[in-house]
């Protein structure tokens, strides 16, 4: 009877506990999911592939830290700090600081250790597997350091086996599995798949059939690992050689738009992204500079302006001009880049010669200002391309309806000065002449597997800004361009075309004095176009000249690609 | 009878105890097979859960050993091995071309299908895991427990 008795108090002081005592929240929450445990299912993201197979991105784990707070003791408050900051090289006092508040009185149970970035945001604390086999035989050692109460929780992490090649292409996944810029950034709702939540039954565990969560799916992207380890290297070298501060190298087929390499300096790891978001000045990082940055081109320009004229037919390649050294539109003087007067001129010596003068009197007394800019935004731009990478910028055109334009706008426009494109938009502009007209959408991607199948994107055709006759003309008066101004650019055996760029770089009190921006931008073989390149180099210090600094480099990234895409040398008469 | 019972009461009490001794049994029995078939249907859980704690493991490994291979094959590495070997990258004037009119190369990567289908995969596990006891005896009293 008094058993009894013991046991019924007993059984009343214990219902009392779990109802009231500490660990009431815990029995409550418990309550709420009954006896099945509430687990969110990440699928695994998509892999992505080059053109030949080749991975670029796949997924592994890393382990992130937390504390199960009712488990410290006294001993793992102190050793858990001490363990991690020798081994991660972390701060002690933040660690301890972490250990040592009451977690439990805020009623937190479970607490995820975190270290503090540059910018001082807390982040959680990832360790690689190597680390986290150190932790759990300490863990596991009784004679080890005290960590009880530390567990290491698997994470999925994304890692790109090539390091910083066509690091600026992929973009990167951050540790919540959210992708950003580049492919990562535009396919991440694909590439991601869709999580789930599924009840698991804990108590007991029970054998039931999970659903998967929709996986992401494999991206295949145009690139050639080949061509694009090959145009970095050309482009390190380069930036090395002439002093650039950054450059840009894109490689695109202009039949159908796809990018084969794109390389950008300085160089991105997207297994170490971090200090890219930190950018010093406070400005929004520019991780994919083909689509996110802009730039006045320049020179490169007077083939979009050239072939407009062509287009309107107000203009002929033997059209007559004489260039006295300068010409005055809309009360801005225009002079020619080295300031003389070149004399009797026809189109094509004045493309051979880069007039700039001769292009603005062909934009102010022959096109006028509504057909130029018809033209231009035939050719896209101040539009987006819609290049599958996240990040894409407009540029900046401003046309006679913006309150800001003005007839000299007209004249500096012609020669690609006082509007800004993105490298891209370049790319497809350009792309339009080397294509017979035909203006088509550059894009990365080549083929989506998801679960149920393959699926290949097609080419889009964004317009045909002008007609192939045009289109072959100019392709012609490039050639010759590529004998003269441009010769550093041609390659023995095959017939180029192609255009330097050599733009002042605009500032906050006008154009600066000192630096430019080198580039040009040229596609070959002129008869079946199979290439488009653009190589652009910031602030070189050895030369201010797109024809001495970009042109070279055009020459051997072009000297290998034929090797690589397999193109036989034009057949050379005699 | 009636007068056996009133002579010596206690074998109504044995009647009795005997029944319910029976009842007790038969509960007893019924709920070792209950607890039998929880415990085994436990087990397999608990079994079915370190499988996919082991086939996420071994993912994650395979995700590994893909990006170390795919580490050891870039061409930034077979351009070093290469050069280690003596190679260099060819010329254009060093390549001799033969044109095969109508040769096309087509060996076109396909990318493998993802991991995971999407759908939910009900006949993965046999009924026996997942029925309820009331369950299997109704389907053993209509006779479809072959």
């Amino acid at each position: 009877m008094l058993a009894m008795g013991l046991m019924t108090v007993g059984l009343l002081v214990q219902l009392i506990r779990v109802q009231f005592g500490p660990y009431a929240p815990v029995f409550a929450a418990r309550e709420q999911v009954g006896s099945s445990r509430l687990e969110r299912v990440i699928p695994a993201r998509g892999l992505i592939f080059d053109r030949d197979g080749r991975l670029l991105a796949t997924n592994a784990t890393s382990y992130v830290l937390e504390v199960e707070t009712r488990q410290l003791t006294s001993a793992s408050r102190k050793d858990i700090p001490d363990v991690l900051s020798k081994v991660l090289l972390l701060p002690l006092d933040d660690l301890e600081e972490q250990l040592n508040r009451d977690w439990v009185a805020q009623g937190q149970f479970r607490i995820r250790l975190t270290r503090t970035d540059k910018a001082g945001e807390p982040l959680p604390i990832n360790v690689d597997k190597y680390v986290a086999q150190v932790l759990n035989e300490f863990l596991a050692d009784p004679y080890a350091p005290d960590l009880s109460g530390l567990s290491l929780v698997p994470n999925p992490k994304r890692i790109y086996p090539n390091g910083e090649l066509a690091g600026h292409v992929l973009g990167f996944v951050n540790q919540e599995n959210e992708g950003f810029f580049g492919v990562e950034g535009y396919y991440d709702e694909w590439l991601s798949g869709k999580p789930i939540t599924i009840s698991r039954p804990m108590i007991p565990p029970e054998a039931r059939a999970q659903p998967d969560p929709p996986g992401g799916v494999n991206l295949v992207l145009t690139l050639d690992m080949d061509i694009q380890q090959m145009v970095e290297r050309e482009l390190a070298a380069a930036i090395e050689s002439s002093g650039s501060e950054s450059g840009e190298i894109i490689v695109m087929d202009p039949r159908n738009g796809e990018i084969l390499a794109l390389a950008a300096w300085p160089t991105l790891d997207p297994n170490e992204y971090e200090p890219w978001l930190l950018d010093e000045d406070g400005r929004d990082p520019i991780i994919t500079p083909a689509v996110g940055g802009m730039f006045e081109p320049g020179s490169t320009f007077k083939v979009i302006t050239m072939a407009s004229a062509l287009d309107a037919g107000v203009v002929e390649p033997d059209t007559e001009f004489i260039d006295t050294g300068e010409i005055e539109v809309g009360g801005n003087t225009i002079r020619n880049w080295n300031g003389e007067a070149w004399g009797p001129q026809t189109m094509l010596s004045c493309m051979k010669n880069s007039l700039n003068v001769c292009l603005a009197w062909v934009a102010s007394e022959k096109l006028g200002a509504p057909m130029l800019y018809r033209y231009l935004r035939a050719f896209g731009l101040g539009s987006l391309t819609g290049v599958d990478l996240s990040g894409e910028i407009t540029g900046q055109l401003r046309t006679p309806r913006h309150p800001d334009w003005t007839e000299s706008d007209l004249g500096t426009n012609s020669f690609g000065q006082g509007l800004s494109l993105t490298p891209m938009q370049l790319m497809a502009a350009v792309g339009a002449v080397a294509n017979g007209g035909v203006m088509v959408q550059p894009h990365i991607v080549r083929q989506v597997v998801g679960p149920n199948g393959a699926y290949s994107p097609k080419t889009i055709v964004l317009g045909r800004p002008i007609s192939a006759e045009t289109a072959r003309t100019v392709t012609e008066m490039l050639v010759s361009s590529m004998e003269s101004e441009a010769v550093y650019a041609s390659l023995e055996n095959y017939r180029l075309a192609g255009k330097t760029g050599t733009a002042q770089v605009p500032g906050e009190f006008g154009y600066d004095p000192k630096w430019t921006i080198a580039s040009f931008i040229g596609w070959g073989p002129v008869d079946d176009p199979q290439f488009l390149v653009l190589v652009r180099l910031d602030k070189p210090e050895i030369s201010p000249w797109g024809s001495v600094v970009a042109a070279p480099v055009f020459q051997k990234v072009v000297r290998r690609l034929v090797v690589f895409l397999e193109i036989p040398p034009d057949v050379v008469a005699g | 009878m009636p007068q056996a019972f009133k002579q010596a009461p206690w074998r109504l009490q044995i009647l009795s105890t005997g029944r319910t001794a029976l009842w007790i049994v038969g509960l007893v029995i019924l709920g070792g097979v209950y607890l039998a078939v929880n415990a085994k249907v436990a087990e397999a859980g608990r079994e079915l859960l370190m499988l996919q704690q082991q086939h996420e493991l071994l993912i994650r490994t395979n995700g590994e050993l893909s990006a170390a291979y795919a580490e050891l094959i870039s061409p930034e590495i077979m351009m070093e091995r290469a050069a280690y070997l003596g190679f260099r990258p060819a010329l254009p004037d060093e390549i001799n071309y033969l044109i095969v009119d109508g040769f096309e190369i087509s060996d076109e990567f396909e990318a493998p299908r993802p991991l995971t289908s999407g759908e939910s995969r009900p006949g993965m596990l046999s009924p026996s895991y997942t029925e309820t006891l009331g369950e299997w005896l109704s389907r053993f009293a209509i006779g479809g427990d072959r």
